[in-house]
């Protein structure tokens, strides 16, 4: 009994220091932020002493951020699907490579973008799709075409780039729901008259759920937050929110603002993901004791 | 399953041609980005006509450039020790303890990792401010262990998870205490899921920018930081050099992590 | 319903060789098991025959069909896997139905047919449940029910009982017993235990090492079996490497020399070319105590008791010799009084309880 006791404050003052730097460097940060996004502004962008809901209204019922929300959501959606639909014969592909070599070289394909920085995987996508870049270049050199397109400061470049960045967050999920499929299903199924596209319909795709949920998850809050990539090839003219709050930040010096459209934006986030762990608990609870 | 009809090969074909065409997607940004480096005139062309490191001159020479290389070091150099430390003590207590609320505090540990970077960057700007020391060198050391030290959580979690409690039992039983146990029997132990942590870490600072932006002066301007402001404002090649050196490091961190820990563990 | 003929099955991987020209027949409504040691190749068989793999040479036939290229699906075969195989996110119904719905019945045939195939394996009211609400037995005879819920020509079962602990591996056997029967259907078994394979099967088949080692019923080879390795594989057995002597119309076992300075001499009920070496065997069983000293015979041993083993039913006595030792199993019953070790014992034996193992020896 003794020694329990002695571990057991052990691995509490283990636990403290983490909990403390959290509470003091994120949790106070976010908290005052929130407190923030209930203060006015006057004209010169100075904070006013007073609170109100100003600046969610003004969030609210100003046309381009509200569009901004509503493309924002979308196109992380979109990507997520993207992402989803790319990930599953990459995930196939990376669970039945016949030698372990072949398998390790995806895996460095697949990981190695990540311990990138984001600027350099954004910076890829300018160099190939501006107007003197590489593709430009080449189907000119083709006389494919004349002039060289442009297929940057678009929102389809930007989803093309997030789902570039994004992609191994989907695949290796459902990876790991391949792995972790009993390796006598399929034959099973087989065995009982199912073909190969009827076996993956019915069993395969249906046990890699918790595996695409979770890939959703993290590419949608990816998505969702992400401002750098949509600078570099979007432009900042794009309805996006967290461009906006960047824009709020940076330029406009309006921090109740951009604390009003960040909140604003977490909980449209928040909602996406509570959605989707509910339905992943719903699963998880069917499948298992 | 070696089982192969004619439609069953064909299934087969279409499915790794699709997987592949994936793959090249994933791998093409970073072929460019090779190419580019390596040639002589400020666009890329393919084929490639000529090789030349040129741009990596331009780099080395370039005082800005190193200048941020000096910054990003520094900070990775505070950084790392400070995320192995908090994130091994926080997940080892959290694998040895039980109590309500147990999953709660594990999810806000992991948490920076699902906050939106911008809602992070800015409530770090604004703490910084509030406190006094927006720009400066602690500003970012700490935004960049906010978002380091959940990874070494993950990764020595795995490790931790891999160790028989029955280890450190046996210890206490032959009279350790468990500060000793922990130096003499768990450190050792889990010391792959540190050094796959250490590393995640320090390449996530090294090429951390989402933070970094909102916290960051004209002192303090990393190597990711200089390396947007550069794409914004002018169009220079030596942006690719430095990418590549990007990837380079992403590749040696890689293999480092699938050596200690394995990386489908991880992720 | 349908027979199964496998003609000279080989299957390699690479360099190993895991199946070497196995043929063999299967009888309509038979209880077939493939008996062998880890890594023999029996379960290689099994895939081979449920069209998992397909063979580097040879032809599987089921009935009259050549189906040595189809894959499972084209096949009439329900297979049983070691690990149940349940479909975790159906329910038990679903899993039943599962094949059936493959085949496009009708919703009203379907019902009736997976409440006809629950009720073979007495599990009913459990059509509602999920795989993880069920213990490991009810697991497999789900499992049992799925495959034979499609109608099959042949089902085939890789270890079905292995995971389950030693008690319901016995209700088990037994009940699976009871279903093929009464169904009737061909069935393959691929087990390691031997007394599995004794007890379910009309006929056996041996793999060693990629090869058919016997095939026959269950007296044929305990009592007869073809070599050594068959021998060694099921039950204990007694091995002796014997000389043919011309004079004395025996066979000496040299290795043997018994307690009171005499090699074992054995006299055989049928005989082989006279002056080889053979391996014979003798089963533990049929050795019976005799009570006093005899004169030195064939067929009769002196030795010291070197172990005694009691398990409930009956005795493993180890009976130490100069050189070498004979193992006998004998009955509880025989003993008011356990032997001790040390003590000196005689023993003898039938000439017909010799078999020679090197060949199939007609008398």
């Amino acid at each position: 009994m003794r020694i329990k006791k002695k571990n057991q404050r052990f691995h509490w003052f283990m636990l403290l220091p983490a909990c403390l730097f959290l509470v003091v460097f994120l949790l106070a940060p976010l908290v005052m932020m929130f407190v923030l996004s209930f203060r006015d502004v006057d004209s010169m962008m100075n904070t006013l002493q007073s609170y109100s809901l100003s600046q969610y209204l003004h969030v609210f019922t100003t046309d381009a951020y509200v569009k901004a929300i509503g493309s924002t959501v979308w196109v992380a959606l979109q990507t997520t699907v993207i992402c989803l639909l790319m990930a599953y014969p990459a995930a196939y592909v990376l669970v039945k490579a016949p030698h372990p070599r072949l398998r390790a070289f995806f895996y460095i394909l697949l990981v190695s973008p990540l311990l990138t920085s984001v600027v350099i995987r954004t910076f890829a996508w300018i160099v190939l799709l501006s107007q003197n870049g590489l593709i430009n270049g080449m189907l000119i050199d083709l006389h494919l075409i004349e002039k060289p397109l442009s297929m940057l400061w678009n929102m389809n470049a930007v989803i093309i780039a997030y789902v570039q960045v994004m992609l191994p967050f989907a695949v290796l999920p459902i990876a790991t729901s391949l792995t972790d499929m009993d390796r006598h299903l399929r034959p099973a199924s087989m065995s009982l008259g199912a073909g190969r596209i009827r076996t993956f319909f019915h069993v395969t795709l249906p046990l890699t759920i918790p595996g695409m949920i979770t890939g959703a998850i993290i590419v949608f809050s990816l998505a969702a937050g992400s401002y750098i990539t949509p600078l570099l090839v979007g432009g900042r003219m794009q309805p996006l929110l967290p461009l906006s709050i960047y824009q709020q930040v940076m330029q406009v010096y309006n921090l109740p603002l951009a604390a009003a459209m960040s909140f604003t934006l977490l909980i449209c986030v928040l909602a996406v993901v509570s959605l989707l762990s509910y339905l992943l608990k719903r699963w998880e609870a069917r499948m298992h004791a | 399953m070696r089982k192969k009809s004619i439609s069953d090969r064909l299934l087969s074909v279409l499915i790794w041609t699709a997987g592949s065409l994936v793959y090249l997607f994933l791998t093409v940004p970073v072929l460019v980005i090779v190419l580019s480096a390596f040639s002589p005139n400020a666009f890329p062309e393919f084929p490639p006509t000529s090789f030349s490191v040129r741009w990596f001159h331009e780099v080395v020479s370039n005082p800005e450039w190193m200048e941020s290389l000096r910054i990003s070091v520094i900070l990775l150099l505070i950084v790392t020790p400070l995320t192995v430390l908090l994130g091994t003590m926080a997940s080892y207590a959290l694998a040895r303890l039980s109590f309500k609320g147990k999953e709660a505090v594990q999810a806000f540990i992991l948490s920076p990792l699902m906050i939106p970077q911008v809602v992070l960057g800015i409530a770090m700007l604004y703490l910084f401010t509030a406190m006094g020391f927006t720009g400066s060198l602690w500003a970012l050391v700490i935004g960049h262990v906010i978002i380091g030290f959940p990874y070494v959580v993950r990764t020595v979690g795995v490790s931790v998870s891999n160790l028989d409690p029955r280890l450190e039992l046996a210890s206490m039983n032959l009279g350790a205490g468990p500060i000793r146990t922990f130096f003499r029997v768990t450190l050792p132990l889990i010391k792959p899921g540190i050094i796959a942590g250490g590393v995640f870490s320090a390449v996530t600072s090294f090429g951390e920018i989402s933070i970094s932006l909102f916290v960051s002066s004209p002192q303090t301007i990393t190597i990711p930081v200089r390396t947007f402001n550069y794409i914004e404002q002018t169009f220079d090649p030596s942006v690719n050099a430095i990418s590549v050196i990007f990837i380079i490091i992403s590749i040696i961190a890689l293999l480092i992590i699938e050596k200690t820990i394995g990386l489908s563990k991880v992720m | 319903m349908s027979g199964i003929n496998l003609e000279h099955i080989s299957q390699h991987f690479g360099e190993q060789i895991a199946l070497d020209d196995v043929s063999l027949t299967v009888k309509e409504g038979e209880f077939f098991s493939l008996l062998g040691p880890s890594g023999c190749g029996k379960s290689t068989l099994l895939n081979i025959i449920g069209g998992f793999l397909e063979p580097t040479k040879g032809v599987v036939y089921i009935g009259d069909q050549d189906v040595t290229t189809l894959p499972p699906y084209q096949r009439k075969t329900g297979m049983v896997f070691q690990s149940y195989a349940l479909f975790p996110h159906l329910t038990v119904f679903d899993n039943v139905a599962y094949g059936l719905k493959v085949q496009k019945k009708k919703k009203a045939e379907i019902k009736q047919k997976v409440m006809e195939s629950l009720s073979l394996v007495q599990l009913e009211s459990f059509a509602k449940r999920m795989p993880h609400q069920l213990s490991g037995g009810q697991q497999q005879r789900v499992a049992i029910a799925r495959a034979l819920a499609i109608q099959p020509a042949v089902l085939l079962l890789d270890e079905p009982l292995s995971n389950l602990d030693a008690k319901l591996r016995k209700n088990m056997q037994t009940e699976l017993r009871n279903i093929q029967r009464n169904v009737g259907i061909t069935t393959i078994l691929v087990t390691h235990d031997q007394e599995e394979a004794l007890s379910l099967s009309d006929r056996i088949g041996i793999l060693g090492e990629g090869k058919i080692q016997q095939i026959g019923t269950p007296l044929e080879v305990y009592r007869q079996p073809n070599n050594r390795f068959v021998a060694e594989f099921i039950g204990q057995v007694n091995l002796f490497e014997a000389e043919y002597d011309e004079v004395t119309s025996t066979y000496t076992v040299p290795h043997f020399i018994q307690s009171n300075g005499k090699q074992v001499q054995l006299k055989v009920a049928a005989f082989k070319e006279k002056s080889e070496k053979h391996l014979l065997m003798l089963r533990p069983e049929r050795i019976k105590l005799s009570s006093v000293g005899e004169e030195v015979q064939p067929n009769h041993v002196t030795g010291v008791l070197a172990d005694v083993s009691y398990i409930g039913h009956s005795l493993r006595l180890v009976v130490g010799l100069n050189q070498g030792e004979i193992i006998v199993h004998a009955s509880d019953a025989a003993f008011p009084e356990l032997p001790q070790v040390g003590e000196t014992v005689h023993i003898h034996w039938q000439p017909e309880d010799i078999v020679f193992l090197d060949s199939k020896v007609h008398a």
